[in-house]
């Protein structure tokens, strides 16, 4: 827009009422003034459903509600410390920890803080590679590319809930056909699959890798198709081969975009829940949004602690995002 | 070709004779490679669906007796057969599942709630787009940059504060200060607890998308439309979002699948799971999970019945979706 016709003064108008008037004072305005305006409703609700929010979860954090629920009181950080000392695992829903209480397998996976950072490797490490042998296979030009690259895109679309109801029933004591032959393999229990927190986690990482590895693809595909062909053509000519071509053109061009999308995904993949709550439960599988949900209703300054710890870590993920993308993040 | 049928061993079966000429031809290799591949990434990605559709047709007496994985007698080798095979078919469990609970109208809150998300988000965010798309102005980095981080929060973060509000049972106080402002109405179990997380969530996503969007016209087209004496406003909605309808509905499309995909919010803010008190599809099919916890094809058919709209919806709007997770994603 150019600055010369909002600095003039407002159109000559006979017309008047309310909203003439509102134009007219809307034409007036500088482009700052004017660009803070239409930003308004967004202020308004990320203010209201975003900032209010956080803040209010921080300052939750620092009291401590009776158990009569009868008064509250300032506590401090103490939530934290207690949180971190093991002392608020007693809240916690079943036998699960916050950190850890002891390195073998089984207290490991008790603790939220492992199970969450567990499933966002696990998912992630197996969405880049399966994302990115996705994406070289859309990259192809060939008869039917369309009807393949639609039939790689549902899983993303899929409601979470229903995606938890394939694996649920894929795993099921009672109907599930898949438990029989990965227990052979000795993958999953063999009984109470869905109870067992190393199946259970290993079904959810499945199901998270099947829904989410096209969102992956999609993203290293972009980036594939950046690439300057005349590269390829290059490389042909002096006699390289396909492998030498991925190897030496195809990986370090996209390496920065898989890099974005890794974090992108870490980031995402940390919030899980909704897959937890359908396939098996918050007591097997204990990432960090379900123990704040298990709790609020009953230990909030425990449940808010937990939260902000959340978003702190996001936090720094974040700020290691911004930091390393620079301006372009933006 | 010619060279596997006239060289020296003729006792080579097919896939030898394949492998000599691939290892003369290395394209071949690859080509082959690549319909492999093509081939696990449709199958593991398509099975699920079968899956559901094999439980769905099996009649409720057959579902807990014998396996899904029949046992083939193939020339004497007795073997189990690798895929699930429905027991029986009976496709009646589809016209049940709306009767056993109102599905239909589970479905329908969620349509209610997406759309209402979309039309509301779509605005938003097209004002905004407008803003941080065409106009230079002090702080429009930073704040691009704090939209971003808030985008990033996980809804953890923000569910404990929202649902104390929407409960409605205490007064709204600024944090730290403790200054009461006023007493939200209940919204729990109404489309209002719903729609404002998810147009927070979903916001910035679109924005990203629009800013983008309307980055692209040019300034000469909304410079002729102020000429000819439009309002500001008039040419951002009559110049600026007709001409970048493409990125209106990418960000549209989006925003309308992420509602319906939601999970966190839908199964919090709906406290309870009945389809008169706007919950959504989350609910219906949790409701068939908790409920009739034994009837496993009425579970599937629920399922099969709630993944139908976002399927349509992915085969035609399959271009902008494309466009717009990677627009949006590589731009956040």
């Amino acid at each position: 827009m150019s600055a010369d016709t909002t600095s003039k003064p407002a159109r000559e108008s006979r017309q008047s009422g309310p909203v003439v008037g509102f134009l007219r004072w809307l034409e007036n305005l500088s482009d700052t003034q004017y660009a803070y305006l239409l930003l308004t409703p967004v202020f308004v609700l990320l203010g209201i459903v975003a900032i209010y929010p956080l803040l209010r979860t921080f300052e939750l954090s620092l009291y401590a509600v009776s158990t009569d629920l009868s008064s509250v009181r300032f506590v401090g950080l103490d939530n934290y410390v207690a949180l971190f000392t093991g002392e608020k695992n007693r809240f916690l829903p079943g036998g699960t920890t916050f950190l850890p209480t002891g390195l073998d397998a089984a207290n490991l996976l008790d603790s939220a803080l492992v199970i969450t950072l567990v499933f966002a490797v696990g998912s992630v490490l197996f969405e880049t590679l399966i994302g990115l042998g996705q994406a070289l296979v859309l990259d192809q030009d060939f008869y039917g590319r369309r009807w393949v690259r639609a039939a790689i895109i549902i899983p993303w679309a899929v409601p979470i809930v229903i995606q938890g109801m394939m694996f649920f029933l894929m795993f099921d004591s009672n109907v599930g056909f898949a438990t029989p032959i990965l227990a052979d393999l000795g993958v999953v229990a063999p009984t109470n699959t869905l109870n067992d927190t190393v199946s259970a986690t290993f079904i959810i990482i499945v199901a998270d890798i099947w829904k989410t590895s096209a969102f992956m693809a999609l993203l290293i595909l972009a980036g594939l198709q950046s690439i300057n062909r005349s590269l390829y053509d290059v490389a042909r000519v002096a006699g390289a081969s396909k492998w030498q071509q991925f190897r030496y053109i195809t990986l370090p061009l996209i390496l920065p975009t898989i890099g974005v999308a890794v974090l992108f995904r870490s980031v995402q993949a940390m919030r899980v829940y909704g897959i937890i709550d359908t396939v098996s439960s918050c007591t097997v599988v204990p990432s960090l949004s379900c123990m704040v949900v298990s709790t609020f209703n009953t230990h909030e300054g425990t449940s808010a602690a937990i939260a902000f710890v959340t978003a702190a870590i996001i936090g720094v993920v974040v700020m290691g995002i911004i930091l390393w993308q620079g301006e372009d993040a933006i | 070709m010619s060279s596997a049928t006239d060289g020296a061993s003729d006792d080579t079966g097919p896939l030898a004779r394949w492998a000599r000429t691939a290892i003369h031809n290395p394209r071949r290799v690859y080509r082959a490679l690549f319909y492999v591949a093509m081939a696990f990434f449709m199958v593991t990605t398509v099975f699920p669906f079968y899956w559901l559709l094999v439980l769905a047709v099996t009649p409720q007496g057959n579902l807990l007796s014998g396996s899904f994985l029949p046992t083939v007698d193939l020339f004497g080798v007795r073997g189990t057969f690798p895929l699930p095979v429905p027991k029986g078919f009976n496709p009646t469990a589809f016209v049940t599942v709306f009767e056993q609970v109102p599905f239909h109208l589970y479905v329908l809150n969620s349509f209610v709630l997406a759309a209402t998300t979309t039309v509301i988000v779509l605005v938003v965010a097209s004002l905004a787009g407008y803003v941080f798309g065409r106009i230079e102005f002090p702080g429009r980095a930073l704040l691009m940059l704090g939209i971003l981080a808030i985008s990033y929060f996980p809804p953890a973060a923000f569910v404990i504060p929202l649902f104390q509000a929407f409960a409605g049972n205490a007064p709204i106080t600024i944090p730290f200060i403790g200054v009461p402002l006023f007493t939200p109405p209940r919204l729990l179990n109404t489309p209002g607890s719903m729609v404002m997380p998810f147009s927070a969530l979903f916001l910035p996503l679109s924005i990203f998308i629009l800013t983008t969007f309307y980055g692209q016209i040019p300034d000469g087209l909304e410079d002729a439309a102020r000429v000819e004496g439009t309002t500001r406003l008039g040419a951002l909605f009559r110049v600026i979002v007709p001409l970048s309808a493409p990125g209106v509905a990418t960000a549209g499309v989006l925003t309308f699948i992420s509602v319906y995909n939601e999970y966190f919010f839908s199964s919090i803010m709906a406290t309870s799971p009945e389809a008169s008190k706007w919950s959504p599809i989350v609910g219906g099919i949790l409701s068939y999970q908790t409920q009739y916890t034994t009837q496993y094809n009425l579970m599937a058919a629920a399922s099969v019945v709630g993944v139908i709209p976002v399927v349509i919806l992915v085969i035609i709007a399959q271009e902008r979706i494309v466009s717009g997770l990677t627009a949006g994603a590589l731009k956040e």
